[in-house]
């Protein structure tokens, strides 16, 4: 096959492919070998809650198949439900001591500024996925929850846009824009951990691989 | 009446309160917490270098 280039003007995906290779370079997408600090049951939570995130998305696509119907009155559709909660809860934990094992560990450290900015970020967009999980449950517990929110929603001014007594809104916010956002966010935190490296402990960063 | 049984006991200190529960699965994260700065790793060795050519890790 024959092929065609314009010499001196590069093409956009071309640029796009050196930007990826240079951001995270194939050896550093999954590595075989880590730093020795790494092998400590702290380094062990990040990934506990991608691994919690993985079967939310998961039980929420079954959920978002079967229906409301399906999981208030059928026996797989409570089990559904409940796989649901709890692995949102065990994200959340996990999440949460994630959190303060890298607060306590500074690490932000070496260049990992964005890291931590975009950790931040996922965190705050889960709790807002998960509120609007409270909206969605379509019993009277969500019509309680929403009657209570929109003074909240209210007082701060943007109940015309989210509206929290509107189901249907509150289900898209839910189950397409929120996990779209902390999809994307999870992945743009990965991809800068696998490009920064694992932050070492305090007081370890000579131990850390040079790149 | 019954939903007031069933909401759970709540503890309260000036203007925090918190269900039992909750304080429970706080304590229960916080422990979980130590014990992982805590534990040893199991495994925890030096691998042995990288074979010669092969680029070191991360």
């Amino acid at each position: 096959m024959s092929t065609v280039s314009t010499p001196g003007h590069r093409s956009w995906t071309g640029a796009v492919k050196g930007w990826t290779s240079r951001t995270l370079p194939p050896k550093q997408v999954l590595p075989e070998r880590q730093p020795a600090y790494v092998a400590s049951w702290i380094y062990v939570f990040g990934v506990l809650t991608l691994t919690a995130l993985l079967v939310v998305v998961a039980s929420g696509l079954v959920l978002a198949i079967g229906g409301a119907v399906w999981w208030h009155t059928s026996s797989i559709g409570h089990f559904t439900n409940s796989v649901h909660l709890w692995s949102v809860e065990l994200f959340f934990a996990c999440m949460v001591i994630h959190l303060w094992g890298k607060f306590w560990m500074a690490a932000w450290r070496g260049r990992r500024g964005l890291t931590w900015v975009t950790g931040v970020i996922a965190f705050v967009t889960s709790i807002a996925t998960a509120f609007t999980g409270y909206l969605t449950q379509s019993n009277f517990d969500s019509q309680w929850i929403s009657g209570e929110a929109k003074d909240g929603i209210n007082s701060i001014g943007v109940g015309a846009w989210f509206n929290v007594l509107n189901p249907a809104q509150m289900l898209m916010w839910h189950i397409v824009l929120l996990p779209l956002a902390v999809g994307i966010i999870a992945v743009l935190h990965i991809v800068l951990v696998r490009n920064r490296g694992v932050v070492p402990p305090l007081g370890d960063e000579g131990k850390e691989v040079p790149r | 009446m019954s939903i007031a049984f069933t909401a759970g006991k709540y503890i309260s200190w000036g203007v925090v309160s918190t269900s039992v529960t909750n304080l429970l699965v706080i304590a229960l994260m916080v422990l979980v917490f130590i014990l992982a700065l805590v534990l040893p790793f199991p495994h925890a060795h030096e691998a042995p270098p990288a074979p010669h050519g092969e680029e070191d890790p991360s």
